[in-house]
């Protein structure tokens, strides 16, 4: 529990995650296993993680998001078992990998068509134009809506993400604060209508048989449009976030990007560890439920505790030579899509869309760089990571 | 030998049925379960071992290869 490098206190402010991460992450796992941030706990290493992730009674999901104050019910993870297992035994179904299986084509083709005008123009922004919005089309297709509706989405979503920083506190004050709420607004009423067109009407989207389940299964209205609201909030930003991490990676690696080119059997192992190094939420919050021992600390009850997952996949044991990028380590268990019953619902989707677009890129784009002069920040202070921007620069493609 | 997942642990990650797919295969729900019917062959031993150091749970056990190495 001693910190390891000096006794001075730090803050999450002080971390350089804005410009370079990996010394963040090697920053604060040099001072402990758990980590004081003025008040709250930064778990930096697997084990710790492990431990307090795996006792969701003690290390709450239900304190850590009151704090946000949703009008509506996140679920479900804003929940503890029993309530949270409900609606994972409910919705998991729907996320499986043989449940979204039958989406690949469709995604595919859609990732094509997003890559195709780009690669033959030899230079792009990344982020914006195709990390930012192949996510949204992903999941507009999952839940049936119109893909038309990309646009105004992603207005809304980036509101509403603006209004929370890293620690879930308001990241936003006056003016800018009421425009995001009023956006905020805009996007639960469109959630609520449709949740009230769609029920009772049988359809193939998620949604729709999400609102059909009867009997013990049956959701209001209320839950489902959290739910929705959640889906729109963590399913989103974070394939956007890990895309321009992972696309940024490879554009600074050309030996391990060659890999993928020549064997794109590689690709499932490249995205899990470009996962494990850029985790878009590296920052799981939970808050104790009641007094306990974590690390030789003593946390009363009420206490906030971070899991820092990019620092906990930096772990030299089950990780050796954590800071390089390997896409042959074989085993990679990382605790990116979390640890315990809160496991990312989306993983399977995620590594679906990060998969078709890591293919369909370098089939046509093999050789690529980061625009000379161009030094690719974070948004900060915010929950999910991802790029501002990440302009590329290639040999213009020619169609075959 | 035998491959076990220990069911409280599992949280659905599905590396196991990723890594090792002819170790183990997935349900409706995601959860990671054995294929193999009865005992663990020493050539699918490899690919149970890396299922095995891939689950973020930890929850894959693999037991009797201690006899098998005996034996």
């Amino acid at each position: 529990m001693v910190d390891g490098q000096g006794s001075e206190k730090i803050s999450v402010a002080d971390l350089p995650i804005a410009e370079d991460r990996d010394a963040a992450w090697r920053m604060i796992r040099a001072r402990g296993r758990t980590v004081d941030l003025g008040g709250e706990i930064a778990l930096t290493d697997i084990e710790t993680v492990e431990t307090a992730f795996r006792q969701p009674a003690v290390f709450s999901s239900m304190k850590a998001f009151e704090m946000l104050a949703s009008p509506l019910p996140l679920v479900p993870i804003a929940f503890d078992p029993p309530e949270q297992t409900r609606y994972r035994r409910i919705l998991q179904p729907f996320f499986s990998p043989r449940a979204i299986r039958p989406l690949e084509a469709g995604l595919r083709r859609q990732v094509i068509e997003i890559i195709e005008p780009l690669a033959a123009r030899g230079e792009c922004d990344f982020v914006a134009e195709v990390a930012g919005i192949f996510p949204v089309q992903a999941f507009l297709t999952l839940f049936g809506f119109p893909l038309d509706m990309r646009d105004q989405l992603i207005v809304w979503k980036d509101a509403v993400l603006g209004l929370v920083d890293a620690s879930g506190n308001t990241a936003l004050e006056g003016a800018a604060a009421e425009a995001a709420r009023g956006k905020a607004g805009e996007l639960f009423f469109y959630l609520s209508d449709l949740v009230t067109k769609r029920r009772g009407v049988a359809g193939d989207d998620v949604l729709s048989r999400l609102l059909c389940l009867a009997g013990e299964e049956a959701l209001t209205d209320e839950e489902a449009i959290g739910l929705c609201f959640l889906f729109v909030l963590a399913g989103l930003d974070t394939v956007t976030g890990s895309l321009g991490f992972g696309m940024e990676r490879l554009a600074r690696n050309p030996v391990q990007r060659r890999e993928i080119v020549d064997d794109p059997s590689l690709i499932p192992a490249a995205v899990e560890e470009l996962v494990r190094l850029d985790p878009p939420a590296p920052f799981v919050p939970r808050v104790t439920a009641k007094e306990t021992e974590l690390d030789g600390r003593t946390l009363p009850a009420g206490t906030r505790v971070f899991g820092y997952l990019a620092a906990a996949n930096r772990d030299e044991v089950r990780h050796p030579d954590p800071y390089a990028v390997n896409f042959h380590r074989g085993d990679n268990p990382h605790a990116s899509f979390g640890i315990g019953v809160h496991r990312c619902l989306g993983s399977h989707l995620a590594r679906m869309e990060m998969r078709l677009v890591y293919a369909e890129w370098h089939k046509r784009i093999p050789d690529y760089s980061v625009a000379p002069g161009a030094v690719p920040r974070v948004k900060w202070p915010q929950g999910t990571l991802g790029l501002e921007a990440l302009p590329l620069v290639f040999p213009p493609w020619v169609a075959r | 030998m035998k491959v076990t997942i220990d069911r409280d642990r599992c949280a659905g990650h599905g590396l196991c049925y990723m890594v090792a797919p002819d170790v183990f295969t997935d349900d409706e729900d995601g959860y990671g379960h054995p294929a193999l019917a009865g005992e663990l062959t020493t050539e699918l031993l490899t690919s149970a071992r890396r299922a095995a150091g891939s689950c973020p749970e930890q929850a894959i056990a693999i037991t009797g290869e201690a006899e098998m190495a005996a034996g």
